[in-house]
């Protein structure tokens, strides 16, 4: 192992010097003695799987979180980061993963929004236009945040960074709202960002091919340490692969996770025993013309038509932002068709009555469990019976014993680790929490399983546990609608894969026949 | 766990200790001297002679009044409009108690099933506008107090709605016809008290209602509606079926309250008549009590006692020379009190289980 | 026909515009920091405490100091201690802010009948300030710019908060806690703090509005002072769409159906009492059945901010 600054061969002063930060949440350690190097001119890659601590630390760096020991120099200079505007003076800037804009504000007050001093529209606004021009990331400055796309909406995330002239800019998981074609964009313009004006670019990515394609240097992180202090030219995939898990990677569905996929098509797929051209396979679910609006009159969904047949397992791609909310939201009975039906197993399921959708055989699990997967505030063993409390019930009466009984017989078989069945749901880890929603769901002998990305923010371990169940119930005889935008855990699960932009299915292939290419121009909306 | 109950524990004496401090003190900066003060609120409350049967004939309406708040409460709705709930019910049981008619016992129950329906008729127009016009109920309720409060008075004024025939007023010229003897709830005499039957009615309800919340079906998507309504309109709960049942059995108890305030009230309030003034802020004082409660049933029986003996007190605290609106300062802090410890711990549990899953984002 | 020559009469008498205006004043005393907090995703059903506080506690501070200036000054403090408990207790404490209001406003009630019968404050009413010509004005002059000098801080208060709100840094903050506080504090704000300043504003104009209705409106203090009136500044705000410019329509709407009651009992029209009374609450019900579903909330309204939970 050699160290980061002996990699980077030079004796100048670094840009960032971080050294022993220690970071614990209660009993659990976050960042155990981690350092690293930052230099100017530089795009480094910090690598590592979800809880890894990557978040913990940058959230140090921008004094979202004050660590409990070890220091931090920026150019040379030892500094204390305890609020967002001290990082903001130190000229540490970071693009956020999960987006800080208001959408009701317009983009000049969304990107003038958490700094310091007076109010100056018009300097924001000329701010904007220069920035724009600058990096070729041209917006308007008056236009409302919310009704930009996705990736516009990024661009003003890049700009609110940028703003503020950061010497150092942390991108925190920047590619899972963008095409392929504008992440490779994304990453041209670190390199202009970085070899222009030497500044210092952070990367932080649990995607293997992204750290191999974008940066100089990587650091690994593991369980809250790290790993392993690399140049990246002199390293491979496998290599990082084997740093970041501890081990060595051979489960498809870790591999996917990691964005490792051999992606060319060709080779058979192995989801199922029944995953080859059975055009026959009678269809569980049917979106027929199906067109759904906001509450506003915007238009969530447009025209789309949708078939899973029993036991197949259909992804759907697209780029974040693009429907995929609204669609989950429709088979939840929370967005009712303004035209259009959906039909179970044939039959009309009405989407304006609660609970149609769940009654008619379709589970979900949602993209945000708190949204409406789970109620946080009761027990895990309420939560289990959920959808259908009169289960555990005699003429409307829930008896406990039944109610703890099957909380006892799923919190066993699906492995939920809690304190036990009355413990509140707010006390368990977001894992244990997916995996109560995906008990629930498959314990009422769905007909059609949806999952919204449904690894969102697991580890590896239950990436994998999560990928096994969806495809145990696809052999198992359940449609499974997978919606992600992670086109590998697409690619690597899915028998059939239709492609969503702007509200509307704009293409489908069969897995066995995937063309990349065209895939990524359907996710960037160009054939719609 | 024992830690955490002793911590519990420490912070609600330490809270209440706060507000009774805080009280005492007003009482001494005002002139008063607090000793004489409280001996009086324990003697006008349980101390004296039959003292304590009023106590809890106060309690009793406030303790319906905290039932029907707890079941709008565990929906998700903000009803605090109670007084007006509760002024209606009076109007209601006594406009159809003296129509109606009929054999004494059946009379009461048209008395009380009046009460309630007027009630719940109140409550309802809040639930339809909020179900259907997207009219916030914390507002409407609380806009129809008023609203309430003047319908009552001028049907009060008039002969074909409530007023009594001129001969049967006496010499006050705003009164409801007096209820006869053979249409009042009666009251039970134990250990020399006179303890009104309304206390064991509303002790009755509030057992159901915590079974209902608790143990039945209908319950669980009551409380699941109230924690997370778009969970529950996935697994079937229709906001606006359940929503207006729970506005409108809210309605129904403050107005039930009310109709055991007329038929089993006595001197306490109106003494068998509907009067100015007759709700006597028992519907305030009734979702003061629930929120004390946290929105559990039973718990809300002890509260609704300390509450009444408050009220039953206050009426000895002017002999002191103190005035006896002291004791709605003092409701009114210890209220606020014990508002401080589940909110302080909630931060903290909060933080807690954020910092233990802030590892996993 | 005597109806419509009730309602001429009523449109054509000053009077009508001058009791508007009062209670007109007193609403946007208080709807216009009330609106800032509704903007930061509170709404302070202890507006009728602030306003009572300001009251009581101007009433006291004229007595001690013989000075209405100062009394104005103590009115405003009285506001803001209100405001303080509501603001520490639902935006430090993140106790349910309805609850909270709502036992301020029972022991600020308490608490003032009390106190009133402990210390009997004596009050009075302030000086008319006549603004040369345009006092003159048929009709409204009078009633826009012959007032007790009071009621000229509204022409400076109003354009400060629409100044506040969309001018400043702070505002552009306040906004944000209330429309998105989850993004607001991943950008940098203190979503809680800025919350319970919006707050403590809200105290400043409703206590100033209480020490209004002493020193302006009525000329004494009593209890019953207020009478609801907090409520309808609430419902002034939800009416206005959460705009400055509605919420000031709201306010001068309601304040018709309140001075329509003295109008026209003025001018000696017999109509039943309980329902003049009872008019301005219901105009406000009728109003916001009519507008609540076309206008958009703050995102975040009455929603408690606790970091990382939603």
């Amino acid at each position: 192992m050699i160290t980061n600054s002996e990699a980077a061969g030079t004796m100048e002063v670094p840009a960032v010097e971080l050294r022993g930060l220690t970071k614990a949440f209660g009993r659990v350690v976050a960042c155990d003695d981690v350092s690293l190097t930052l230099r100017r001119g530089h795009v480094h890659g910090i690598l590592g799987e979800n809880g890894a601590g990557k978040s913990t630390l940058m959230k140090i760096l921008i004094g979202l979180v004050l660590p409990d020991g070890g220091s931090i120099e920026v150019d040379g200079r030892p500094v204390s980061i305890h609020d967002p505007q001290a990082a903001a003076a130190l000229g540490i800037g970071m693009v956020h993963q999960h987006f800080s804009l208001v959408d009701a504000l317009s983009v000049w007050e969304n990107v003038a929004l958490g700094e310091a001093g007076a109010l100056h529209p018009a300097a924001v606004r000329d701010r904007i236009g220069e920035i724009g021009e600058h990096y070729g990331l041209a917006i308007d400055p008056d236009a409302r945040v919310g009704d930009l796309t996705a990736g516009l909406r990024q661009r003003v995330e890049i700009i609110k960074c940028l703003r503020r002239d950061p010497s150092i800019v942390i991108f925190d998981e920047p590619t899972s709202v963008l095409t392929p074609d504008e992440s490779a964009q994304l990453f041209e313009s670190f390199r202009d960002v970085v070899a222009a004006e030497g500044r210092a670019v952070v990367l932080v990515s649990h995607k293997l091919d992204e750290v191999m394609a974008a940066t100089d240097h990587v650091t690994i992180m593991r369980q809250g340490r790290v790993v392993d202090h690399l140049i990246t030219a002199d390293t491979d995939v496998a290599t990082l692969a084997r740093g970041m898990v501890g081990r060595d990677v051979s489960l498809r569905s870790e591999r996917a996770a990691l964005g490792m996929v051999d992606v060319p098509a060709g080779e058979a797929h192995a989801t199922s025993a029944v995953a080859n051209a059975d055009v026959g396979r009678p269809p569980v679910l049917e979106l027929c013309n199906v067109t759904a609006r906001g509450p506003r009159g915007s238009t969530l969904l447009s025209d789309l038509s949708l078939r899973v047949g029993a036991g197949e397992i259909v992804g759907v791609a697209g780029v974040e932002g693009n429907g995929q909310r609204p669609l989950g939201d429709l088979l939840s009975s929370l967005v009712p068709v303004s035209s259009g039906e959906v039909l179970v197993d044939g039959d009309h399921v009405s989407s304006r009555r609660p609970g149609a959708m769940a009654a008619a055989g379709i589970a979900v699990i949602p993209e945000d469990r708190h949204d409406s997967g789970v109620v946080l505030d009761m027990t895990v063993a309420e939560n289990l019976v959920m959808v259908r409390p009169g289960d555990v019930a005699d003429r409307g009466v829930i008896s406990p014993a039944r109610l703890e009984q099957r909380a006892h017989d799923l919190i066993e078989q699906f492995g939920i680790q809690c304190a036990g069945p009355d413990a509140p749901l707010w006390t368990l880890s977001g894992g244990n929490q997916q995996r109560v929603v995906l008990a629930r769901e498959l314990s009422h002998t769905p007909r059609v399983l949806v999952a919204a990305q449904p690894t969102r923010g697991l580890d590896v371990g239950a990436i994998e546990y999560m990928t096994d169940q969806l495809r145990a119930a696809a052999e198992a005889g359940v449609g499974v609608l997978l919606i992600s935008s992670e086109l590998e855990e697409i690619l690597d699960l899915s028998d059939r894969i239709v492609v969503m932009s702007n509200g509307s299915i704009v293409g489908e292939m069969e897995r066995r026949n995937v063309d990349l290419d065209r895939l990524g121009l359907l996710m960037g909306g160009a054939a719609a | 766990m024992n830690a955490r109950h002793r911590e519990w524990v420490a912070l609600y004496a330490g809270s209440v200790a706060c507000a009774l401090l805080l009280s005492a003190l007003l009482v001494e900066a005002t002139g008063g001297s607090w000793r004489p003060v409280l001996d009086a609120l324990v003697d006008g409350s349980f101390r004296g002679p039959g003292r304590w049967g009023q106590t809890l004939g106060a309690a009793a309406p406030m303790l319906l009044v905290a039932l029907g708040t707890i079941v709008s409460a565990r929906a998700g709705l903000v009803n605090i409009g109670q007084e007006g709930q509760l002024l209606i019910g009076v109007a209601f049981a006594v406009f159809f108690g003296f129509r109606i008619g009929g054999p004494g016992p059946v009379n009461i129950v048209v008395v009380l099933i009046a009460g309630a329906v007027g009630g719940a008729i109140w409550a309802g127009v809040a639930g339809l506008l909020r179900f259907w016009r997207g009219v916030p109920e914390v507002l409407s309720t609380l806009l129809l107090v008023t609203v309430a409060g003047q319908a009552v008075a001028f049907r009060l004024k008039h002969q074909s709605l409530l007023l009594a025939p001129e001969a049967n007023r006496g010499n006050r010229n705003q009164v409801s016809e007096q209820l006869a003897e053979n249409s009042r709830l009666p009251n039970l005499h134990v250990f020399g008290n006179d303890v009104p039957s309304a206390a064991f009615i509303a002790v009755g309800f509030a057992v159901v209602v915590a079974f209902a919340i608790s143990r039945t079906v209908w319950g669980f998507r009551l409380r699941m509606l109230g924690r997370n309504p778009r969970a529950a309109r996935r697994a079937g709960v229709s906001e606006r079926q359940y929503g207006m049942m729970a506005l409108i059995i809210g309605g129904a108890f403050a107005g039930l309250a009310g109709a055991v305030m007329l038929a089993g009230g006595g001197f306490q309030f109106g003494n068998f008549r509907l009067v100015p003034g007759f709700s006597a802020s028992i519907g305030w004082t009734g979702l003061l009590v629930a929120l004390v409660a946290r929105e559990k049933a039973l718990a809300a029986i002890p509260v609704a006692v300390v509450f009444g003996a408050l009220r039953t007190g206050s009426g000895f605290v002017g002999s002191t020379g103190v005035e006896g609106r002291i004791t709605d300062v003092i409701q009114g802090l210890l209220v606020l009190a014990l508002l401080v410890p589940p909110a302080l711990m909630f931060v903290r549990d909060r933080r807690r289980a954020r910092a233990a899953s802030a590892v996993r984002t | 026909m005597g109806f419509f020559d009730a309602v001429w009469d009523i449109f054509s008498s000053d009077s009508t515009y001058l009791n508007g205006a009062l209670f007109a004043g007193l609403l946007l005393f208080a709807a216009s920091g009330e609106w800032i907090a509704e903007r930061a995703g509170t709404i302070n059903i202890s507006v009728e405490a602030m306003l009572l506080a300001g009251a009581f506690t101007g009433a006291v501070g004229f007595d001690i100091t013989d000075s209405i200036v100062l009394a104005m000054v103590t009115g405003a403090l009285g506001g803001m201690v209100v405001a303080g408990v509501q603001a520490e207790m639902s935006h430090r404490l993140a106790a349910d802010q309805f609850v909270v209001g709502l036992t301020l406003n029972i022991l600020v009630l308490g608490l003032a009948g009390f106190l009133d019968r402990e210390i009997e404050p004596a009050a009075k009413s302030a000086a008319v300030f006549d603004v040369p010509l345009l006092s003159d004005l048929p009709l409204i002059g009078q009633a826009l710019f012959g007032q007790r000098w009071p009621f000229y801080l509204l022409y400076l208060l109003i354009p400060l908060s629409w100044w506040l709100m969309f001018r400043t840094r702070w505002g552009l903050e306040v906004r944000a806690s209330g429309e998105d506080p989850q993004s607001a504090d991943v950008s940098g704000i203190d979503v809680n703090r800025r919350r319970r300043q919006a707050i403590y504003y809200t105290g400043l104009t409703s206590g100033l509005g209480g020490a209004f209705l002493v020193f302006v409106q009525i000329g004494d203090f009593n209890e019953s002072i207020v009478g609801g009136r907090g409520f309808i500044a609430i419902a002034a705000v939800i009416f206005g769409g959460w705009t400055l410019r509605g919420t000031v329509a709201g306010c001068i709407l309601f304040a018709g159906a309140l001075s329509f009651r003295l109008s026209i009992q003025g001018l000696g029209y017999e109509i039943n009492s309980e329902l003049l009374q009872a008019l301005p609450f219901l105009v406000t019900i009728f109003a916001m059945a009519i507008f609540a579903k076309r206008v958009r909330p703050p995102v975040a309204l009455a929603r408690p901010f606790v970091r990382g939970l939603k």
